[in-house]
């Protein structure tokens, strides 16, 4: 399902100018943009889980998941791991970038309805398992129970702390369990990686839907215990991560087998993945 | 309709008005491509296949998509460009690689607005092969060298010119502009038979997916260089990338051609690549050609016209894969 609520009307390779409008410094090496287009707009209206081609214009530009949107913005959380995203670290607010989107499909807000969900996201992984737990609060009375598991690194690597510790734990029916590899003095929370908390934790396999994004290790490693707690992979959904130029299926580089990440994608259930080319 | 062959000139000229014609034309001893015509020389209408295929007409080397400027009050404006177009003389190998890109870039969810508006403009007149060259297998492709049934006009060699058949609504209004040249008569000559036989099927197609870990790819990729010329000369071949050039405060994004036999074509941005070697490239590429395309599209991928198989440094041969195949997986005809 593509939505065609999107930023340019006739040339979906063509981005629209948009501004900067906050940046949030998460970790040592995460930021997280607010954006907006130049007459106060918010750029398009994602579904959760969709992506967004945001551009520096004369450097370069990258597919990243649209994190979040607002009345008049949307949001995309970006790490350091080369030459253009330290020059979105460079950014000062109000600097102006190119938006194009929003692109592929999006995480089965409908087909969830009715569910328990347990979000799982490690690392930076939980940018766009943070899209759909937003669109679930938004929509609460269509789901059940929410928990969210979260892990990263050291406490010094969580992202969204906001949300993770103020806001999410307010909302009804919900529980956020966040877990570090490695505490340091402050931290009281869980020490321990995301597959074991995860199975001590104990969720039931009945009427869930899981929803986990972070590493492939991790990834991995979540999978088998899911399975081993009794989740069917039909059950569990996850969002994939290939290199992209065009974000519509043109160019031909983000493909597994027939199927195009940036079209197809990037949500898949993990029995959909299993129908693939091991090709990732 | 016949075209009597002492017309095709005027016939030409008359077409000149409604457009810039591209015809089949030498370069060198070596290469030839689809180059504006001069205005008053027959085009070389023996020439099969041109070296270069006509797909740069419609989906240029280097596009530009967009100008910008990041100094002072930044701005972005798209790039426009549309000419009118004959394309005139592709053989029907060619014609369908065209229908091939039509799938992918007017179609499937989104259109591609940069190759819908130079298509809008193009018409496209095919010429049948009476004779075929040393490395074409159109008919071991599901192909006829004697048809082109997505052009917008056929021409078919007869003893004294061409019999002219519109098919499309571009093609009667060329058929149109041709009344006063054309006359009854002239029956088309049969079809030849293709230089290169390969053992493809329906079968083929769907079983090589299943074959995704068969030492086949290991087998057919050792002497790959991985330098792209089969994906350069291939006229379904649409991949492309996108970059800029930066003149320090404005410049120009665009597109060109890529391939995928080149390492970094999916390597991402923490270095982790899903093709790191040569085999998985290729296998992607075959893949691509034979199976994946058809999965999603409904054709295959690759129109028999032989230019990889004729320029591969290494001779690779996607005609001796397809047999090889075929025998070790019992999928043959
Ligand atoms: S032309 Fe031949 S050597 Fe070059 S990339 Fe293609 S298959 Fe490999
Ligand atoms: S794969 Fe080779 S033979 Fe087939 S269409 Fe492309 S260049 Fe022609
Ligand atoms: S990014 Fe171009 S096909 Fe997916």
């Amino acid at each position: 399902m593509v939505n065609h609520d999107c930023t340019c009307k006739d040339n979906p390779l063509v981005p629209q100018l948009c501004k900067v409008i906050k940046i949030t410094q998460e970790t040592p090496d995460v930021q997280t943009y607010r954006v907006q287009t130049l007459d106060g707009k918010r750029p398009f209206t994602p579904m959760p889980g969709q992506l967004g081609m945001f551009s520096l214009l004369g450097v370069g530009e990258a597919m990243f998941s649209v994190t979040a949107y607002g009345e008049d913005w949307i949001e995309t959380s970006i790490k350091k791991t080369g030459m253009l995203t330290d020059a979105f670290h460079e950014m000062a607010e109000g600097q102006q970038i190119g938006v194009r989107g929003p692109y592929g499909n999006h995480f089965p807000v409908d087909p969830c309805k009715g569910k328990d969900l347990l979000f799982i996201g490690g690392g930076i992984g939980l940018a766009p398992v943070r899209s759909f737990i937003r669109y679930a609060f938004a929509h609460r009375a269509d789901y059940g129970k929410i928990d969210i598991l979260y892990g990263s690194r050291s406490p010094a690597d969580l992202v969204f702390k906001e949300d993770l510790f103020d806001n999410w734990p307010k909302e009804p029916d919900t529980a956020v369990h966040v877990t570090v590899d490695r505490g340091d003095e402050t931290w009281e929370g869980n020490v321990g990686m995301v597959p074991g908390y995860l199975e001590e934790l104990a969720f039931q396999p009945v009427n869930r839907k899981v929803i986990l994004c972070g590493p492939p290790i991790m990834i991995k490693f979540t999978l088998q215990s899911l399975l081993k707690m009794g989740f069917s992979k039909e059950d569990c959904i996850t969002t994939l991560e290939m290199r992209m130029k065009c974000g519509i299926g043109k160019c031909g580089r983000c493909n597994i087998g027939s199927k195009f990440v940036c079209l197809d994608g990037p949500v898949f259930t993990m029995a959909e993945l299993d129908e693939l080319p091991d090709e990732m | 309709m016949q075209l009597k062959r002492e017309n095709l000139i005027p016939a030409l000229r008359l077409l000149a008005a409604q457009g810039e014609i591209l015809v089949p034309t030498a370069v060198d001893e070596k290469v030839s491509k689809f180059a504006p015509w001069d205005g008053s020389s027959a085009p070389d209408l023996a020439l099969v296949n041109t070296t270069l295929p006509p797909k740069d007409t419609l989906f240029p080397h280097q596009e530009g998509m967009y100008r910008y400027k990041t100094a002072g009050e930044p701005s972005l404006e798209e790039i426009v460009e549309a000419p009118a177009r004959i394309l005139f003389g592709v053989r029907p190998c060619d014609a369908r690689s065209i229908d091939c890109m039509d799938k992918v870039f007017l179609g499937d969810k989104y259109e591609d607005a940069f190759y819908a508006r130079r298509r809008a403009n193009v018409t496209v007149i095919a010429h049948t092969c009476a004779q075929t060259g040393p490395t074409c297998f159109c008919d071991s492709m599901g192909l006829s060298p004697a048809e082109a049934p997505s052009a917008d006009l056929l021409l078919s060699d007869t003893e004294t010119g061409w019999l002219v058949t519109a098919q499309t609504e571009k093609g009667e209004a060329v058929a149109a502009l041709w009344k006063d040249l054309t006359a009854e008569g002239g029956e088309a000559a049969p079809a030849p038979a293709c230089t290169l036989k390969t053992n493809m099927s329906d079968a083929l197609a769907g079983t090589l997916v299943s074959r995704f870990e068969d030492p086949i790819w290991d087998e057919v990729c050792h002497a790959c260089l991985g330098c792209g010329t089969c994906t350069y000369l291939c006229p379904t071949c649409y991949c492309f990338d996108i970059n800029h050039e930066d003149h320090g405060g404005e410049g120009t994004q665009f597109r060109c051609w890529d391939s995928c036999m080149f390492s970094d074509y999916t390597r991402m941005a923490g270095g982790h690549n899903p093709r790191p070697s040569k085999k998985e490239r290729l296998r992607n590429r075959y893949l691509h050609k034979l199976a994946y395309f058809k999965e999603r599209y409904g054709q295959i991928l690759c129109v028999g016209c032989g230019r990889c198989v004729g320029h591969c440094p290494s001779h690779l041969d996607i005609t001796a894969f397809i047999d090889k195949a075929a025998e070790r997986f019992g999928e043959g005809k």
